[in-house]
């Protein structure tokens, strides 16, 4: 079942043309649904429509099959999860957490015991009477996201929640988050331009560029089967090799205009090395090589572009010319449009 | 970088800095002593006797202070009906001036609505329209409302501040939109986001309007003189002034009794709240 359904959202700001056009977008309930894309592409706007803080120039937000075109964003039964956080610089950590619950009216026993669950679980117990300003970084983030949770809401919306966090914590709190949706079963929307935060915890992620939906799919889907050079480009790290259909040296279909393929599928070998007939070579220029200790990632300079090369192995490869071998049935194919047409479509 | 110096060279102060330094001493002990000076003055005429505030050169001490003066300042102005007076008529104003400039200044802050540059552009315009041009009307106004000789003929032209609306204004403008969302999120109403997030969050302003207010109300002398005849609404300042008029030429130590009976409120507030004032010159981002 859907929990949340934008129908043919429009947002425009002003007279200027829309951020948003005519958007279509179900979010399953119980999912952890990942708005991802590159800064200005209006992720963050779609997240503020469904929370409400921001109109729908056009179309409709439903959650639970309800319009909420009418509904304050105190009553749709949503949290948030802000960027800075958000916190009442004024009030205690406890009355940070506390201030909805009062304000929905939740009784005094229970808002007790509801606040004392939540510190234990984020962690808060002992923080509970300082102020915010007192707190590091990564506690701020704790107390923003148990004052969401102890609302109990239908839809945690977060918007890029680990951005101001150092890299160590946001990987820690990345790890909490996954937990923490198994635990709770909500639906989490998430929106972020990191496409590894997106990766390792969306079970659904939409791509947007401009405005518009790039491709909506689960995290492995969108790696292996991109729809398009964009999220090509934009999913994996390093991201997929984009080069001309040239070089594959006249080896695939007629319409092909451009080929991508991973980096880890790529294989290195010796300038005068030689690779099996089902592979395609490409010749170029070891010009940048990174140890990651379980990996070494090379760059290449190649007549069509440059290339990166993911290698497990122990072979070390040092700098100067050298050959890529790429497995023609893990080619991806783009035709004109940029849309993958499929993987290693070879000539007849 | 300072820090480090300090660390490498301990006690090595350069004399050119020992010297600024001396000088921003002296000048903030002159600028002290310009403003000690005249509160001394007064206190040290309050309880002379007749004779020692009329000689020349005058004297700056006394050994035989004069307590006496005060009792005669209770004697000759009923000075605890004035005072509930001037306490009426500041608490007055005081309220109604958050009743009208905390909402007026939250709706210039954050909404955007038709007609919001002109309104707060004809706010800021009465702040130059002095309030000798509109006593006049204002006095005719309120005596054919038959308010002479009420207390609010006294609390209601001062009862909103274009001054303030614009201070808190900016103030309010200085908190994230985030804040304000995340308290909507939380079903916040707009009573409730002005009370519990923006109002904390503005006290140090708001405490300095409040007192700003009340300095200026409670040594207003000109208006209490022109709205009131009777003694039994006059405030403070106009009793302490009516202390000049004596069939014995001007007794000064006496008028200064009175003067400091009037400035001892105002300093008593001050000493209570300076530290909330220094806070709102020196807060320039809420975050």
């Amino acid at each position: 079942m859907d929990k949340i359904t934008l129908k043919g959202i429009t947002k425009a700001y002003g007279k200027n043309p829309p951020v948003i056009e005519n958007l279509n977008l179900d979010i399953k309930d119980g999912s952890f649904t990942v708005l991802l894309g590159p800064s200005g592409c209006g992720k963050s706007t779609v997240l503020r429509m469904i929370a409400g803080l921001e109109k729908t120039t056009e179309g409709d937000v439903l959650i639970d099959g309800v319009s909420v075109r009418d509904v304050e964003p105190g009553d749709r039964n949503i949290a948030m999860v802000f960027q800075n956080y958000a916190l009442y610089p004024t009030m205690t950590v406890r009355d940070n957490i506390e201030f909805g619950l009062k304000n929905m009216k939740v009784p005094k026993e229970e808002r007790k015991a509801r606040i004392a669950e939540i510190a234990e679980m984020v962690g808060l117990t002992e923080y509970l009477d300082r102020k915010p300003a007192n707190l590091s970084g990564g506690q701020r983030q704790r107390v923003a996201l148990a004052r969401a949770i102890v609302k109990k809401p239908a839809v945690f919306l977060m918007d890029e929640p680990l951005s101001n966090l150092d890299a160590k914590l946001r990987t820690q709190i990345r790890t909490d988050l996954i937990e923490l949706h198994q635990k709770l079963k909500t639906t989490f929307v998430y929106v972020t331009h990191d496409q590894i935060e997106a990766m390792s915890m969306g079970t659904d992620i939409v791509l947007l560029d401009h405005g518009k939906i790039q491709q909506h799919d689960s995290p492995d889907q969108l790696y292996a089967n991109p729809s398009n050079v964009f999220t090509a480009r934009f999913i994996g790290s390093p991201p997929m090799n984009i080069l001309p259909a040239e070089a594959a040296a006249g080896r695939l279909e007629e319409n092909i205009v451009k080929i991508g393929f991973r980096p880890e599928k790529a294989e290195l070998i010796a300038e005068n090395g030689t690779a099996g007939p089902d592979k395609i070579v490409i010749e170029g220029e070891v010009v940048a090589r990174e140890m990651l200790g379980d990996q070494i990632q090379y760059k290449l300079r190649t007549p069509y572009g440059n290339i990166s090369v993911k290698d497990f192995g122990d072979s070390q490869f040092g700098y100067g010319p050298h050959k890529v071998a790429v497995p023609v049935r893990d080619t991806a194919c783009f035709d004109a449009q940029e849309k993958l047409r499929g993987f290693g479509l070879e000539k007849e | 970088m300072t820090a480090i110096q300090n660390k490498l060279h301990p006690r090595q102060i350069k004399p050119a800095k020992m010297v600024s330094t001396l000088l921003r001493w002296c000048l903030n002990a002159f600028i002290a002593l310009l403003f000690f000076i005249p509160f001394y003055w007064m206190f040290i005429t309050s309880v002379k006797t007749l004779g020692q505030t009329l000689i020349t050169p005058p004297t700056f001490w006394t050994w035989d202070p004069q307590w006496n003066n005060f009792a005669v300042v209770f004697q000759k102005v009923d000075i605890w009906g004035m005072l509930g007076n001037s306490l009426i008529v500041t608490a007055g104003t005081l309220i109604c001036q958050c009743l009208t400039v905390i909402p007026a200044a939250y709706a210039f802050a954050r909404y955007q609505f038709k007609g919001a540059k002109v309104l707060f552009g004809i706010t800021l315009a009465t702040m130059m329209i002095p309030s000798q041009l509109i006593f006049l009307p204002v006095y005719l106004m309120f005596s054919r409302w038959g308010m002479i000789n009420t207390y609010w003929s006294l609390i209601l032209p001062s009862a909103s501040s274009a001054f303030a609306i614009f201070m808190l204004r900016q103030t309010f403008k200085q908190v994230s939109e985030e804040l304000l969302e995340a308290a909507r999120l939380d079903k916040a109403g707009e009573l409730k986001i002005i009370t519990r997030i923006m109002l904390p969050l503005a006290r140090p302003t708001v405490v300095t309007l409040a007192m700003l207010t009340f300095i200026s109300i409670w040594n207003d002398y000109f208006w209490p003189l022109v709205m009131t005849t009777k003694a039994d609404v006059r405030t403070l300042p106009v009793g302490i002034a009516s202390l000049r008029m004596t069939e014995s030429g001007v007794n000064y130590q006496i008028m200064m009794a009175g003067n400091v009976i009037l400035v001892i409120p105002v300093l008593v507030v001050f000493f209570f709240a300076q530290k909330q004032i220094i806070k709102a010159f020196t807060y320039t981002g809420v975050k």
